[in-house]
Formats: structure tokens, sequence, C-alpha cells
């Protein structure tokens, strides 16, 4: 019998890939299991956790949205550039927000509104966002005051920051994905667009709103990740739609939508850290992180149907066997 | 009295009672063209009305206005007696269950069946809350379902029964019921119909479409009959018999006998032997020139699964020999090549390409034949005029060539894909479930068409669940349980009883 609790708890997979993944390392370096180390780890992968929690949204409602690194590169430069021209941390931070979210819905816009493939959308709009970023900016470095270290590097009550946020982040995300009624609207859409419809459910504005929510914190992350690194650099984003992506599937969340798991997203970002924490301590090239990184979600996309292959087998074999009883029976 | 006399009707039944929902001279029409005319009928709680018809009668257009998702043309809609402007189906206590389930896989039943009004505030929902609600609605129907089961595990009988109590929770007064057993089995079909028992006990009125005649009867109490969009009879069941009803529907008197099947030749076309693979074991039989084999059994008995390898469209171990020829390299290019060819069961979603015209879904598989020159050809005269030539053999009823095939009816898409086969000249056509979801029309045509190519020195094998057709059409049944061949039956001695019996029985084989 297949318990439905079971096929919920998608991330007990990669939960426990990270848990043997932390014994491998600290079996090759005493030094892994430190607190400090540890700290060091979420940190490490709050941007890309704080990120993913956005994109299960968006792949839960059976979307996605690959102009995210973009929408990160955007942010940073108009609260750097604002920050420059303006000086006031009240007004920068609420453009910046405004705008990362307004980026997203408008994602979520073109995507409901026009019927067009998330994928080819966003993966217009990721080059739009950059090139207007660029433009804005005049592709310049902008370093941002130090004090702005803080959101990066500071704590509270012993707490690093960017922990902290992910921490709220992700309450947030879980209490609106399982005890409000847009996240089984979510769900639901993403299982099903059609019977959604049918139903009746708002599948417009559901849409937008969970782009919008990919689009703010992406918008969160972006601060952390300039006072991380001191200010606006060229490269902030590229490329990290991949980890989030990734992170997201490693997680558990089914890229075709309606099933899926927050607290997953959150480890398979941890955990794709931790791949990276490995390579460095066996001093491996660093040309191999992204094939390691690449076969990482290979493999988890693989064990993901190869699962669901046994699984739908078993259900056939049931349905046989129990079509026969009830035959019998009758 | 049975015939077009809505006024009379009017003043017949139990006139005691005010009906739910009654339609007067009710009207739907699409672009110009008018789907439904002049529909009168009376629905009184807790009774069962069949609304029957061809595909394309107007029975879902009917259904659509009833449950408000399309605004009728013309015509009164009236709850109680009093007239209604325009009908909030919600409101008034009216849910249908569409043919097409609306169920989420991946949400718990739970979440599924309070998707429309979930307890508790939008930015709480009280989700013990909606566990009760969907436990005493599951149990009011007499069904054990754990509320926090995901939909996509429970079976296809389930998802049925969770799809109705969802439409309970609305549909206080008038339930509309679409082909609700098409993927049922028999012991779900039996507890669906208790269930309909114990709602119209209840005072709720039913509304029930099905193509299944004995369903109908066991079901309902009246009926209203649709043909061409017009209403063509209408009444109280126990008034009139089977062969009467189908007869109004298809505006002519349906044959039902067995079908003259000629005598075979001894030449073997088709021989299978000893062919397993992961679903079936050890299959072997032969078909002859001219013979109709039927595989009869159950569901999941592995009919379709043997149809499809013979087709090379699964791995197998075993031997297939076509004109005494052992074929080395099972592959749908050989099997074609040897003039083989295999009828979807799932022509919606396997066989057809829906969106594409008629013309080139007729001439798909034997392209070369009609269009000599790859590049230049397509579309051009001689695809056409073969094409059209196909239509006019199979009577395929359609405006023009060019529609998409997801414009036809079912019966007439079967007919398409029938036809494209037919393009090819096989010698050797394999059947699955060749008049699935096709009207009584229609599927006498089929019927014949097939015992026509067995007439013309074809070889046919038939999987189908449908054992009247088989007995119809068949010159031998093989029954096949859990994935072997349990027996044989000939012509001269089939039973229907001995064979349902064959298929379900649990003496051997039962790993």
């Amino acid at each position: 019998m297949l318990k439905g609790s079971f096929s919920r708890q998608k991330w007990i997979a990669i939960a426990a890939a990270t848990v043997v993944l932390c014994g491998l390392l600290t079996a090759a370096s005493p030094a892994f299991l430190t607190l400090s180390n540890f700290q060091g780890i979420l940190i490490q992968s709050s941007v890309t956790a704080i990120m993913a929690i956005g994109m299960t949204f968006i792949i839960l409602s059976g979307g996605i949205d690959i102009s995210i690194g973009a929408i990160l590169f955007f942010t940073s430069a108009l609260f750097a550039q604002l920050m420059l021209d303006t000086n006031s941390y009240a007004l920068s931070f609420s453009v910046a927000m405004a705008c990362a979210t307004a980026l997203g819905a408008v994602n979520g816009f073109l995507v409901i509104r026009f019927r067009m493939s998330p994928l080819i959308t966003t993966l217009a709009t990721y080059s739009i966002y950059r090139g207007m970023a660029i433009h804005l900016t005049g592709a310049q470095n902008i370093p941002v005051p130090r004090e702005m270290g803080f959101l990066g590097n500071g704590k509270i009550l012993g707490l690093p920051v960017p922990i902290i946020l992910l921490l709220v982040v992700f309450c947030i995300g879980l209490y609106l994905l399982t005890q409000t009624r847009f996240g089984v609207f979510v769900r639901a859409i993403g299982n099903s667009q059609r019977s959604a419809r049918e139903t009746g459910l708002p599948v417009a504005r559901v849409t937008m709103a969970v782009y919008a929510i990919g689009g703010f914190v992406t918008g969160i992350a972006a601060l952390v990740l300039l006072a991380r690194v001191g200010g606006l650099q060229s490269g902030i984003g590229i490329g990290i739609e991949f980890t989030v992506i990734a992170a997201v599937i490693l997680g558990g969340t089914k890229l075709t939508g309606g099933a899926g798991s927050m607290v997953g997203s959150v480890i398979g970002a941890v955990f794709l850290v931790l791949i990276d924490n490995g390579l460095n301590l066996l001093n491996a090239s660093p040309f191999i992180y992204d094939v390691v990184r690449g076969g990482v979600l290979l493999a988890a996309v693989a064990f993901d149907r190869i699962s669901a292959y046994r699984q739908s087998r078993q259900l056939k074999e049931q349905r046989r066997a129990r079509l026969h009883e009830a035959v019998m029976a009758g | 009295m049975l015939q077009n006399n809505p006024s009379q009707f009017e003043t017949s039944g139990k006139s005691e009672a005010t009906p739910v929902l009654s339609v007067r001279h009710l009207k739907k029409s699409f672009s110009g063209k008018t789907v439904v005319n002049d529909l009168s009928f009376d629905l009184y709680p807790g009774e069962a009305l069949a609304l029957v018809g061809e595909n394309g009668a107007g029975k879902s257009t009917t259904k659509n206005m009833l449950c408000g998702l399309l605004q009728p043309s013309g015509g009164t809609i009236l709850i109680d007696g009093q007239e209604v402007e325009y009908l909030d189906a919600d409101e008034q206590g009216i849910a249908a269950v569409h043919q097409e389930l609306s169920l989420f896989g991946t949400l718990t039943v739970a979440e599924n069946m309070c998707i429309a009004h979930l307890p508790g505030r939008p930015a709480r929902v009280d989700w013990p809350k909606a566990d009760r609600i969907a436990r005493d609605q599951l149990s009011v129907l007499g069904i054990e379902i754990d509320p926090a089961m995901l939909v996509e595990e429970l079976g296809a009988g389930k998802q049925q029964i969770v799809e109705i109590a969802k439409a309970l929770l609305q549909a206080s007064r008038v339930l509309i019921l679409d082909e609700p057993t098409t993927s049922l089995t028999a012991p779900e079909r039996e507890k669906l119909f208790e269930i309909i028992e114990t709602l119209k006990e209840r005072g709720i009125a039913i509304i029930f479409i099905s193509h299944f005649m004995e369903e109908i009867y066991r079901v309902c109490d009246t009926f209203v009959t649709l043909r061409d969009g017009q209403q063509v009879g209408s009444g109280r069941l126990s008034d009139v018999g089977q062969p009467e009803l189908e007869a109004m529907m298809v505006g002519r008197a349906v044959g039902h006998d067995a079908h003259a099947v000629a005598e075979p030749s001894s030449e073997e076309m088709l021989r299978v032997e000893e062919l397993s693979s992961e679903d079936f074991h050890d299959i072997s039989f032969s078909v002859r020139r001219g013979e109709i084999v039927g595989l009869a059994g159950l569901m999941g008995a592995g009919r379709t699964e043997v149809a499809e390898s013979i087709y090379g469209l699964r791995k197998t171990t075993g031997r297939i020999l076509v004109k005494g020829e052992a074929v080395s390299a099972v592959n749908v290019r050989e099997m074609k090549r040897r003039r083989v060819c295999y009828v979807t069961e799932d022509r919606r979603s396997n066989g057809l390409f829906l969106n594409r015209p008629v013309r080139e879904n007729l001439t798909a598989a034997a392209i070369t034949r009609f269009v000599r020159r790859m590049v230049a050809g397509i579309g051009f005269a001689g695809e056409r005029k073969g094409a059209a030539e196909v239509v006019s053999t199979m009577k395929i009823a359609l405006p023009h060539i060019e529609n998409q095939v997801v414009e036809l009816s079912g019966g007439n898409q079967q007919k398409v894909l029938l036809g494209r086969w037919m393009a090819t000249e096989p010698e050797i056509f394999l059947f699955d479930e060749p008049t699935k979801g096709v009207d009584i029309g229609a599927k006498f045509e089929i019927h014949r068409k097939i015992v026509d190519l067995a007439a013309g020195g074809a070889a046919v094998v038939i999987a189908s669940s449908d054992l009247l057709e088989l007995l119809n059409l068949s010159h031998r049944i093989l029954v096949m349980r859990k994935g072997r061949i349990a027996g044989e039956f000939d012509r001269s001695d089939f039973n229907s009883v001995k064979i349902i019996s064959m298929a379900a029985s649990s003496t051997e084989g039962s790993a």
C-alpha cells in the first residue's frame, strides 16, 4: 500500500543525500565538522536558498523563470546606482524591491496573458533585464556604503543576518504554501491548468503572484549578495538560475509542477554548496565544478524518473490485482 | 406519445410535485449553427433522467447549459417552477461531473473536494475542518477513503467517486453525470449505481448521460432523446423498450443480429508462437485469411499489450510469422511492410493528428502512394483525390477534407483512423477497441466494415472489452486472463457466460 504521506515528503531523498555527503566530508577533513564551517556553508547558500524558495512556487505552479539571474543583477544595479545618486537607504531599498517584484510580475503577466511558454518568455526577459541593467549603470562597477556589509556579514543575537533572512523567508514561504488558499491554488494550477480553469480558480492572478514572489525574494537575495561582495560587479547573477533551479529539482519538486517541497529546495541549495565545499577540500580543479554540478542534477532527474516509473508500475500491478479480486468477489 | 411532443409531456408525469428543474424550448446556437433546438423537459426531485443521443446529438451542449457553463440562446430554465434569468448553477445546487475528470492528481482528496470553498480564511485554511467535510461527505456515499490520500494514488473508480462527492458538496439538488462509467470496472460501476440510488432516495435529481443502454435502464426513470439537436422523444423508460429507444436515437432500426461472417480460407496469414513479455506469457495462436479472431479478457488481462506487441510496439520474446514467414525483426516499419496494421484503442492521443486536416490524417500512412514526389506533391491533386475517395468509401461525415480531425465526432474519428490504414492496403488488421466511445450508428458501420474486410481476404484480430462485439464479429474468441490465453471458443459454441467466467476465474496462473 502506498502511503499518501510518503510521496509528499519528497525532501527525504535530498536530506538523506545531504547527511551522507556531510559524513563523507567529515571523514575527508576534520575541519569540516565545526560550527563555523557549518555557518559558513549556510551563509554561502543563503542567496540561492532564498531565491529557490521563490522558484519553488513558480515550478510548483507549472512554470519556470530563468530570468531570475538578470533580476538579481538588475536589482543590485538599481540599488547601487540609487545609493550612489541619492544616498537614501529608504528610497533605494523600496524602489529596488518594488522593481524586483515588478520584473517578476511582468514575466508572469506575459506567460499567462499571452499563453507563452515560460521557458522562452523568461529567456527573452533575461536578456532584456540584463541589458537594461547594464544600460542603467553604464557597465560600471559601483561600490556600496560600508555599513551595507551588515546585511551580508553582520550578526543579530549571534546569528548571521543572511541566515536570519533565509529563515524568515523560508517560514513565510512555507506558511503560504501549506496553510493558505493561495498555496493550494498554486499546486492545483501546476497539476492541471485545465482543471483549475474549469474549477473557476483565479489562474491568472495566482500565476502573476507566483512570478512576483519569485521577483520579490530575488530582490532580497540581491541586497544580501550586494552586501556580501561590497558592490556591484558585472558578473553578478550569471549562471545563478542554474543553481537555483537545480536546488529546487534536487529538493524533490516536480519540474512538471503540482508537487514538491519547500524544505527540499532549501536543503537542495545547501547540498549544492556542500558539493563545492567538498570539491574544494579535494583540491579539485575549478573547471571541474560545473561538470560535477551538472552531473548531480542529471543524477537527480534520473533518480526521479526511475522512482516515478517504479511507482507507476507498482500502481499498475496493484490495480490489476485489485481488479481481479473485485471480479472474483462480484 | 413518445414522439416530439413536449406539451404533452408537461401535463403527464407527477403533477402533484413541482419539478426542481424544467426547461422550455431551450435553444443554443454557435455562430448561426443551431446545436440544440426546442428542448423541453421536467426533472423531479429523486428522479433520474437519461439524456440519450448519438455523439454530436447535442448532449454535451445541453449539459453545459444546465450547469451554467453556456448561456442558452433561447428558451427558459425554471427552478422550482420559477423562471430564472441567468442560471447560477452553484447557487441553485446544480453540479456536473464531466466525462473528463477535473481532479488534481497531486492534491489530496480533501484538498480536491474543498478547493472551490476552502473552509477557514484565505490566509489560514482550516485543514482539520476540510478533512472532516471530505470524510463526512464520503461516508454519506458509503465509501471509506482517507482524505489525506493523494488523488493520483487512487484507482479510477475511487477517483470517480471523489469527483461525485466533490460535486455533491455543491449540488444539493441536481447532479449531472456525463458518461460516469467509461473508466470503471464492473464492481466499481455497481458501487456507483448504489450511490446513485442513495442520492435519489435523498431527493436529489439526477441527469444521466450514457452510451450504455443497460445502464440507462438500470439507473433512470425518464428519458429525453436528442437527434441532431432536436428532441425526438421523451417520457418514462418503463414505456419504451431498448430497441425502440435506439431506433429513436439513430432515426432507424439498428441491426443487432450477428453479422453473417463468411467462411475463412485455410491459408494461414498470421502465426504467433510463444510470445512473452513482462505483461503476458506464452501467447500462441494463428489467424487464417478471411478469419476474425477476437481477444477477450478483463481490463489488464493483456489484450492491448498482445496486439501492440504483434505490431512491434513492445519488446517481446517469441516468434511471429506473417504468411508463413518468420519475421526476424519485429518493428513497426517491418510489420507495415508486411501489410500488417494496428488500429489503436487510444485514437485521440496515439492514433490521430488531431489538429491536422482530415486529408493529412487519411494519407499519412501511405503518403508515397498518393504523392510521388515528396517535395512538390503534398496537398496537391493526387493526395486530395485519394483522401476524398477514402472519405466516400468509409462514409465519413464531414464538411470538408481540410477540416481538422478534432472537429469530428468519435465515430467519424475512428473511421478516419481506419480509413488511413485502409489506404496502405493491409492484409492483417489488429484492432484494439475498434468502437470505444463510438455511437451506435457508427459502431454498426465499423462492424460491417470489419466483416467486409475479412470477406475480402484480410485476417483480423480484434482486442475488445465489448464481449457482444466479439460474439457478433468473430469466428473464434481467445479468452485472456492475467496475461495468458485461458481458453478458446469457436463460433458454434460461443457462450457469453462461459467466456466471462473463464476470463474472471482464478483457478490457475494467479501468480
